[in-house]
């Protein structure tokens, strides 16, 4: 028997959570595990890998898995194969993993299958086709290693290893190897969870009165966790925010925690989209607002007094 | 004969298309024929075109027989018909109207070239002109041949010809007229041959296809959709789920296409196009006729299964299909009786049942309308929450004795703000009437309604057949509707699901209170008041008198709009628009509101929740603070304390 490898992407904010899913299927072969993670942060990745099932951590944090996209980790992962033959190495189903996969098989000359959600031995890997209405169970032949990539959120990942023996690898890649240079990096506004799955959501509509107020709602955004900001569709339609933001009927049903909505009237198309929330708050000029009655928390007042005012004392409380 | 062989091929296209049911209340349709084609109604919509063209039309019928006449003749010079061919009148006639046909083509040629309405964006002018000319000399050549006949001296009766016998003095009368009599006849019967060979690839064909497509149409309101009867258990394999591609039109659908004369009175006065979106009837309807056209060769040889491309996108584009918000102002202008709002839910019913391919947006409202029955998904049981604070409104329980009138809410009047506001006016002002009414609470559903309209015709039959069993087990036998896509469904749409009731408007059944002197006004309700015509109320259902009636003995003043009664402008909620998101360079409820607002009115009245929620929506996005409230509530605070 011999064992299984897992490539694990890593970062500098340690494994992706992808990585720590192939372990656990790798621990249901039975078999050792060892993950190979290429690129900064790959060392101090190795404890939460080490943690996750991985028995050795293959790693190296050389720049050039970072500067030049999939060839050389191809090659030094390539390399690893040959020297220790595992039975089987295991990928995510993501765009990254997917080019370095091809480019093994292309040396390997083994068997490849992509798109499982779940792997029970090196040679037997389970897809769904046909909008998961069909399970195909899948025999791959062929020499070793056999490749399999996995979907992320096939299966959860699992605390229970030990400590994991780190072994250093040597990023020795040839020039012709590197192939395409990173230029530049991009990194979108990561300006917090999705609309959809926001704790907080703070919604502005109407009575903000211009595309401007919306700062003090993003603000107050900002101050709490998990917060996103919505609008109600008098906001979209008047231009002051995107339809991406739109809660309601036509646009976006939430179901967040607290829902906070400001200067919205509470009509029963914005009603539709964001009743499901558990709490919520609602500051409104006009005390004949549909949303107060909605409200668990209805404040008849200036929002443009109020929602700085709040913004204000949470961050006071928070000590920042 | 290459009329015959070219006509062929759109023929064929009829033959193959689903049958429609058209033939019931032959009297009905007889007397729109009459109207319509002979008298030319719907084309003196518009005055002057409509005269130009009731020349040429008229000018055609009378001087058919002179095409006889100059076939005989082009024999031998001595050939006439029989009896007309003597007749002094019939001499006359021929004089006057070719003239006619002579002043209507100049008239067309001046409207075209020098006036350029904007309706002919699209439209193949080109193709206009040659037809103009043609006719041009036809006519010419006719007046021509008379006036060499007359100068010859073979002519029955010269002065009753006036034209024909001044042009007459053109000739000298000798050998060189012989000649010329020839060339005119020869010259007229070819361009008459060639018209007619020209005809069938053209919008020509109007001129044969504009009468039965007349005929054809509805009998029943505008605002009434044919059925489709969907039994997905039957053992049809082929269970018919809208147009998908040319075959799977009706009849009648074809023959529309083949009527079309570009004349774009439809595209002027639609609210999509009228406010940047890409929908136009008069495109619409050229761009499937194109479509259809080319693949009859197809159509006609190949029996059994045919390549035939998709309608949508194929000819018209999936946004096309959904700007429209099935007003039926289109309907209302064109002169030959196209029904372009029923082929475009016939688009829209194969697009959602068959491929679900809709806007997502409106995903919402048919999830709603499907599993809690109504567009918002609230809980049936909320239905009546609009009744608190307000006494002894009976709900209607199983096996409870029917009321006089059942007082059918509606979802909008049930769980929309606004509109509950005109549910409580309608029922205090009921109440203070004495008139014996409930209401089904919890046991009412979606009409099905905005179901419809988008295109879901399964589940609008689910609906409708289990309203129609509560209603017609509750014994009832008269609706009160406060909402105009309620009143147009249960009126028009139900008798086919076996629910024939009486069904009036709140409007209707206000003015009649009014008038009984129930409701005595006690002090004049708001300023200035503009009504708004609902469309599912007025053009579809001609209802447009009740609601002014209303306003009369209610309010200090009205003003009208220019665009009111059945050339009202929608205010964007139909073909459940309501429930998609608006593109193009303005909206539509906008642009109906700053005309209201031009009137210089500070109170909008509406009859319908639609137009409420739409036009005060508008008003409130513009800033404005000209009231909008519905019939109802204006005339309860006139009359109510």
């Amino acid at each position: 028997m011999g064992d299984a490898f897992v490539y694990a992407e890593v970062s500098a904010e340690g494994p992706k959570p992808v990585a720590l899913e192939l372990l656990a299927h790798a621990r249901g072969f039975g078999m050792p595990v060892a993950a190979v993670a290429l690129g900064p942060g790959a060392t101090d990745s190795a404890r939460a890998l080490g943690e996750h099932g991985a028995g050795t951590v293959y790693a190296s944090d050389d720049p050039v898995f970072a500067d030049h996209p999939d060839r050389p980790a191809a090659h030094v992962l390539a390399g690893l194969v040959a020297d220790h033959a595992p039975d089987v190495v295991l990928f995510a189903q993501t765009y990254d993993s997917r080019d370095v996969a091809g480019r093994l098989q292309a040396r390997t000359g083994s068997t490849l299958m992509a798109n499982a959600t779940a792997v029970s031995d090196p040679r037997h890997a389970r897809a769904e086709i046909f909008g998961g209405t069909q399970v195909v169970e899948v025999e791959l032949d062929g020499p070793s290693p056999t490749i399999v990539l996995l979907r992320p959120k096939s299966i959860a990942a699992e605390r229970g290893g030990g400590d994991a023996e780190v072994v250093e690898v040597d990023a020795d890649v040839p020039d012709d190897v590197r192939g395409a240079r990173v230029v530049e990096r991009h990194e979108e506004q990561a300006s917090g969870p999705r609309l959809e799955d926001a704790k907080v959501v703070i919604a502005g509509g109407r009575g903000l009165g211009g595309p401007d107020a919306f700062a003090l709602l993003d603000e107050l955004a900002a101050s709490i966790d998990g917060a996103a900001v919505g609008a109600s569709r008098a906001a979209v339609d008047a231009g002051w925010v995107p339809y991406s933001y739109q809660i309601g009927q036509t646009g976006k049903t939430v179901k967040p925690e607290v829902y906070v909505a400001a200067g919205i009237s509470g009509a029963l198309q914005h009603a539709v989209g964001m009743k499901g929330a558990r709490r919520i708050v609602a500051i409104n000029k006009d005390p004949d607002a549909p949303i107060l009655a909605m409200a668990d928390l209805g404040v008849v007042g200036d929002l443009f007094q109020l929602v700085p005012a709040i913004t204000e004392e949470i961050r006071r409380r928070r000590g920042s | 004969m290459l009329f015959w062989r070219r006509a062929g091929a759109r023929l064929d296209v009829l033959r193959s298309a689903r049958p429609a049911a058209r033939t019931d209340d032959p009297a009905a349709r007889t007397r729109r024929e009459l109207a319509d084609v002979f008298g030319q109604r719907k084309l003196f919509q518009k005055a002057v075109p409509g005269l130009m063209h009731a020349f040429i039309f008229w000018g055609f019928l009378v001087l058919l027989p002179t095409i006889f006449e100059a076939m005989l003749a082009a024999i031998d010079r001595d050939w006439t018909l029989p009896y007309l061919g003597h007749a002094a009148w019939f001499a006359f006639l021929q004089d006057l109207f070719a003239t006619l046909v002579i002043v209507g083509v100049f008239t067309a040629f001046l409207i075209r070239k020098v006036q350029r309405p904007d309706r002919f964006r699209g439209s193949h002018m080109e193709e206009a002109d040659l037809i103009l000319l043609l006719i041009l000399g036809i006519v010419s050549t006719l007046l021509l041949w008379n006036a060499t006949r007359i100068a010859l001296g073979i002519a029955d009766h010269p002065t009753a010809a006036p034209v024909a016998d001044a042009l007459s003095s053109l000739f000298a009368g000798g050998t060189g007229t012989e000649v010329l009599e020839r060339v005119f006849v020869w010259a007229h019967l070819l361009l008459v041959f060639g018209f007619l060979t020209y005809l069938p690839k053209s919008k020509h064909l109007h001129i044969i296809t504009a009468a039965p497509n007349v005929y054809l149409a509805k009998n029943q309101p505008r605002g009434y959709l044919e059925p489709l009867r969907i039994d997905l258990a039957s053992a049809d394999a082929d269970v018919h789920l809208g147009a998908a591609v040319a075959t799977d039109l009706s009849r009648k659908e074809v023959l529309d296409l083949f009527s079309c004369t570009e004349c774009g009175r439809c595209q002027e006065v639609c609210p999509a196009w009228n406010t940047g979106k890409a929908l136009s009837p008069k495109l619409l309807i050229m761009d499937l006729r194109d479509q259809v056209a080319a693949e009859a060769p197809l159509i006609a040889s190949a029996a059994g299964t045919v390549e035939l491309q998709p309608l949508v996108p194929n000819a018209v584009e999936d946004q096309v299909v959904w700007d429209c918000v099935t007003c039926g102002a289109c309907v209302r202008e064109c002169p030959v009786d196209i029904e372009h709002v029923d082929t475009i839910v016939d688009l829209r019913r194969n697009l959602v049942m068959a491929e679900s391919r809709f806007p997502r947006e409106a995903e919402a409202m048919l999830r709603g309308v499907e599993q809690q029955e109504n567009p918002w998904g609230q809980p049936a049981s909320a239905r009546t929450e609009w009744t608190s604070g307000l006494d002894g409104i009976r709900i209607l329980e199983p096996g409870d004795p029917p009321p006089e009138y059942l007082f059918w809410v509606g979802c909008a009047g049930a769980f929309d703000e606004r509109a509950k506001q005109t549910t409580r006016s309608i029922a205090r002002l009921l109440a203070a009437a004495g008139v014996d009414f409930a209401i089904l609470g919890a046991r009412e559903r979606c009409t099905g309604d905005p179901a419809r309209r988008m295109g879901h015709e399964y589940l609008f039959q689910m609906l409708a057949e289990a309203n129609v069993e509560t209603l017609s087990g509750a014994g009832v036998t008269t609706i009160v509707a406060s909402c105009a896509h309620c009143f147009n469904t249960l009126a028009n749409e139900y008798p086919d699901y076996g629910g024939s009731y009486e069904v009036i408007h709140h409007t209707e059944l206000l003015s009649r209170l009014q008038r009984d002197g129930l409701l005595p006004a006690k002090r004049p309700a708001g300023g200035m008041v503009t009504y708004h015509d609902a469309c599912y109320l007025g053009r579809h259902n001609g209802r447009y008198d009740a609601p002014r009636d209303v306003l009369a003995g209610a309010v200090r003043a009205t003003r009208e709009m220019e665009r009111n009664r059945e050339r009202s402008f929608c205010c964007g909620a139909g073909g459940a628009r309501m429930w998609m998101e608006e593109g193009g360079d303005a909206r539509i409820n906008d642009t109906r509101f700053a005309e209201a607002e031009a009137t210089g009115a500070d109170t909008v009245a509406t009859a319908c929740p639609y137009c409420f929620v739409m036009l005060d929506d508008a008003a409130k996005a513009a800033g404005s603070a000209t009231r909008v409230a519905d019939v109802a509530t204006l005339l309860a605070e006139s009359t109510l304390d």
